[in-house]
This record gives structure tokens, C-alpha cells and sequence, in this order.
């Protein structure tokens, strides 16, 4: 058996594990795309829910390309379920969250 | 909200305590050549269904209240609201669809609105956002009872505002805020 093959995959498997799980140092960017929202005046709720969020520190919601789009401060989280629950409770269906190490203001100038 | 036309004014103050449930307080005053009718009440509304699609929203609310109504000269009596609305919208159309019935000893008024419009530009969320709509509103009871009012809606942020004027003149004004 190759034991330095073996665990160089350890390792690399522990690395990425504990790189995916632990609390960022960075802030990460949160996607959350979202059906029904079609009307400014109806999803103010949404940006202001968040923007009280503890572990949010910006806040933009893209009408075009349907996405609620948060910023994580560094060190903290929102859960996905969390995120989900809330866009649910203000009347809207969310559909998919990702998160990415984009910064948020690069998220959200993009255009589809 | 608070709003209406020269011949009826409305007054609404809701409590949405879950997403599909609001309670409040309503109150309305109907004005014409032949009696003014007045009903303050309560009203719990339901959202009944509402399909949330990829570039779409279509809502349908019921709701009934329970309150005071009194016709000019008499006094006041026990009365009953029932409300329907349904609606649909896109980004660039917007439809609607509802009725109001207040019935007490003396009074007994309906209000039923459809309206048509549509956005000439597509706003983004911080934009000022506006929409051309044509409204048809009948209001049982009165001596012009059918009016078509064409009126332009405009909101921001927490603020909503709506500005028209029936084909016969009459001015209307609707405002409401988010709280």
C-alpha cells in the first residue's frame, strides 16, 4: 500500500472538510433565489428582517434576477433554513441558497 | 390606507400577525346627492391562496368585519363586511379584481373594482416604481353609480401613492405606508 498516497487524501480531505465547515474569515456572499417577487413594495420585509440580522451586515434584494442577496459579517453565519423560513414567512418561495466568497458588491452589480 | 374619491373615503389600518392573516380596523363613509352612510369596524382578512411562480403572483384574500354603520339622520346600528380580492402581477401587468359589501338596518353599500395596468419600465428594488392602471369601480347606492378612473400608482421603499381621476372629474388619492 502507498501510505504517503494514502494520506496526502487524508490529508487533503481533512483540510477541505474543516475549510467548509468552520466560520469564514472572510465574509461570505449569500444567493437566495426567490419565486413571486415581482413587487418592490411587498418584499420591503425582507431587507428590513435582515437588515437587523446579527450576522448580516448588507442586504439587497435583485427583482431581475430574483435573488435576495446577503453579506455575512466575517465570523458569523445565517443558516440556509433560516433564510428559507424567513423568505417563506414574508410570502414568497424560495428555491435554491448559495453562498460564495464573491464579494457582495461584485454580487450585486452583476447582471444576468 | 387612506384614501377614496370624492364620494367615498376609506380608511384601513391592518395587523399582519402571520403571513396569510391580518386584523384591523376599517372604517368607510359613503357620500352622495341622497344620503351620506358611515361604518367603522373591525376586519380580519385571510390570504386564501396565493401562487408564488418564477415571474408571476396571483393572491386571493377573503375577509369580513364586524362594526357600526348609520345612514345621515339615524343612529347607529350593529353591521357586517364581507371582502373579496383577488389578484395577479407581473413586473410589467397588473390585474385585480375585488368587491366590498357593508350591510347594517339602514345601509347597505357595494363596491366592487377591476383594474388594469401596466409599468412602463421594469423598476428595481430601490426605484421609484410606477404603473398606469384603468380602474372600474361601481358603488351601489350612488347616483353615478359606474365610474371608470384611469390613475397612476407610484411607490418606494415603505411609501405608496395613488393619484387618478374619473372620466366625469372626480378626484381620488390613495395612500398607504408599511409599517
Amino acid at each position: 500500500m502507498n501510505h504517503p498516497v494514502i494520506l496526502s487524501l487524508i490529508g487533503a480531505w481533512l483540510f477541505a472538510t474543516a475549510t467548509a465547515h468552520a466560520a469564514p474569515d472572510r465574509a461570505m456572499t449569500v444567493k437566495a433565489s426567490v419565486d413571486g417577487m415581482v413587487c418592490s413594495f411587498c418584499a420591503q420585509g425582507i431587507v428590513a428582517h435582515f437588515k437587523k440580522h446579527k450576522a448580516v451586515s448588507n442586504v439587497h434584494v435583485d427583482l431581475t434576477r430574483k435573488l435576495v442577496i446577503l453579506e455575512e459579517k466575517k465570523g458569523s453565519s445565517i443558516s440556509d433554513r433560516e433564510i428559507t423560513d424567513f423568505i417563506r414567512k414574508s410570502g414568497f418561495e424560495p428555491k435554491k441558497v448559495e453562498r460564495s466568497t464573491e464579494p457582495f458588491t461584485q454580487v450585486k452589480a452583476a447582471r444576468k | 390606507m387612506l384614501g377614496g374619491t370624492d364620494s367615498m373615503q376609506n380608511f384601513e389600518l391592518y395587523h399582519s400577525y402571520t403571513p396569510k392573516t391580518a386584523f384591523g380596523l376599517h372604517a368607510m363613509r359613503f357620500e352622495d346627492g341622497r344620503n351620506d352612510d358611515l361604518f367603522a369596524g373591525l376586519q380580519h382578512n385571510w390570504l386564501l391562496k396565493r401562487w408564488n411562480l418564477p415571474d408571476a403572483q396571483a393572491n386571493v384574500y377573503f375577509g369580513v368585519g364586524a362594526g357600526i354603520a348609520k345612514e345621515e339622520g339615524n343612529s347607529w346600528s350593529p353591521a357586517g363586511l364581507g371582502f373579496f380580492r383577488a389578484d395577479y402581477e407581473t413586473r410589467r401587468i397588473f390585474t385585480a379584481f375585488e368587491t366590498k359589501l357593508v350591510g347594517s338596518e339602514d345601509v347597505s353599500r357595494g363596491v366592487t373594482r377591476a383594474s388594469i395596468g401596466f409599468a412602463p419600465y421594469k423598476a428595481e428594488f430601490e426605484q421609484l416604481n410606477t404603473w398606469l392602471i384603468l380602474q372600474l369601480e361601481h358603488v351601489s347606492g350612488m347616483e353615478d353609480d359606474l365610474a371608470i378612473i384611469p390613475k397612476i400608482r407610484l411607490f418606494k421603499g415603505n411609501y405608496f401613492l395613488e393619484l387618478g381621476c374619473s372620466l366625469e372629474g372626480a378626484p381620488l388619492a390613495n395612500f398607504m405606508v408599511h409599517f
